[in-house]
């Protein structure tokens, strides 16, 4: 009751939260999550691509891992500020989409996805990392991903 | 003149079924916003190579070189679904003033792409490792970062136009 009443305000009041209330608020944190998810999936996508041998064949796998990582982590910062605040909008609204649920759930397979799979691909080694089952994971990590913001995008079609 | 082809535009078959079928308006959305990802995560890693802040261990010359042809076909996809979705209503778009301020954004960008390849990126060989690269490398890193997070922030003023 309390948490629906700080997120959206009196029923009949105008809403306290700003995304329920001026219109153009929600375009904007849109763009920000859209900055997120290019900053996060865009650099995932990278990655992959090097784990299925497509591009900087010359760069070691980890260290690359590396190097992206705090991108990856910053994207992903963004995404867990902007998206539950464009949540907050109209939480009831979010969780009867179906195209939603199925996002979130897609989110978090590919997250755990990430930090295991990709992590054990991606782990230092002293002499060059040989592709082998690493290019398998590599695409499956990128079809994860374009499944996520596939049913994210589906959402505002809805 | 503009007007005219856009309103001629409008009512070919081709964009009446852009228009009004239920799916290929969301779905060259959707692929234009995917590709937007890919392509933007190339874009950003390789301008912030240039300002020393990602890639670090990767030659410059080889984060522009690899990246160069995936950024190319990304483009094109972008280019292909971007005109669809403009088809689908021409006249709306016609009158949209972001719409205009996202294609300006988008040329400014191209030219400043061009202004760094046969400008600063022309002595790569002298600073391909340098983490610290030449200041007017740099300026134009982060010119370009700026405009394309701004046509980001333009393109979808699109829609709320």
């Amino acid at each position: 009751m309390l948490l629906t009443f700080i997120l959206q305000g009196h029923p009949e009041a105008l809403p306290i939260n700003p995304i329920a209330r001026w219109e153009g608020v929600f375009p904007v944190i849109e763009s920000l999550h859209i900055c997120g998810f290019t900053l996060l999936v865009g650099t995932i996508a990278i990655l992959d691509f090097r784990l299925m041998g497509i591009f900087l064949r010359a760069q070691p796998v980890w260290r690359l891992a590396r190097e992206l990582s705090k991108w990856i982590w910053l994207g992903l910062i963004i995404q867990l500020i902007t998206g539950p605040y464009l949540f907050s909008g109209d939480p009831r609204e979010y969780l009867a989409v179906t195209a939603f649920r199925t996002k979130m759930i897609l989110f978090a397979v590919a997250l755990v996805y990430h930090f295991t799979v990709v992590r054990q691909a991606t782990v230092p080694t002293e002499i060059s990392t040989p592709l082998g089952w690493r290019r398998p994971a590599g695409a499956l990590s990128l079809c994860l991903w374009v499944a996520v913001l596939l049913s994210g995008l589906w959402i505002g079609n809805l | 003149m503009l007007f005219n082809f856009c309103h001629w535009l409008s009512q070919t078959p081709f964009s009446v079924w852009l228009r009004e079928a239920p799916y290929p308006y969301p779905v060259l959305l959707i692929i234009h916003v995917i590709t937007i990802a890919v392509f933007g995560g190339m874009v950003a890693m390789g301008n912030l190579r240039v300002l020393g802040l990602a890639m670090r261990s990767v030659p410059v010359s080889q984060v522009i070189g690899q990246f160069r042809p995936w950024k190319w076909t990304a483009f094109v996809v972008l280019l292909i679904t971007g005109l669809l979705v403009t088809a689908s209503d021409p006249i709306e778009y016609y009158g949209n003033v972001m719409f205009w301020i996202s294609n300006a954004l988008l040329v400014v960008a191209g030219v400043n792409a061009m202004i760094f390849y046969f400008g600063a990126y022309r002595s790569v060989s002298n600073w391909d490792t340098d983490v610290t690269t030449p200041s007017g490398a740099r300026r134009w890193a982060a010119t370009s970062l700026t405009l394309w997070v701004v046509l980001i922030f333009a393109g979808r003023a699109i829609a709320f136009f």
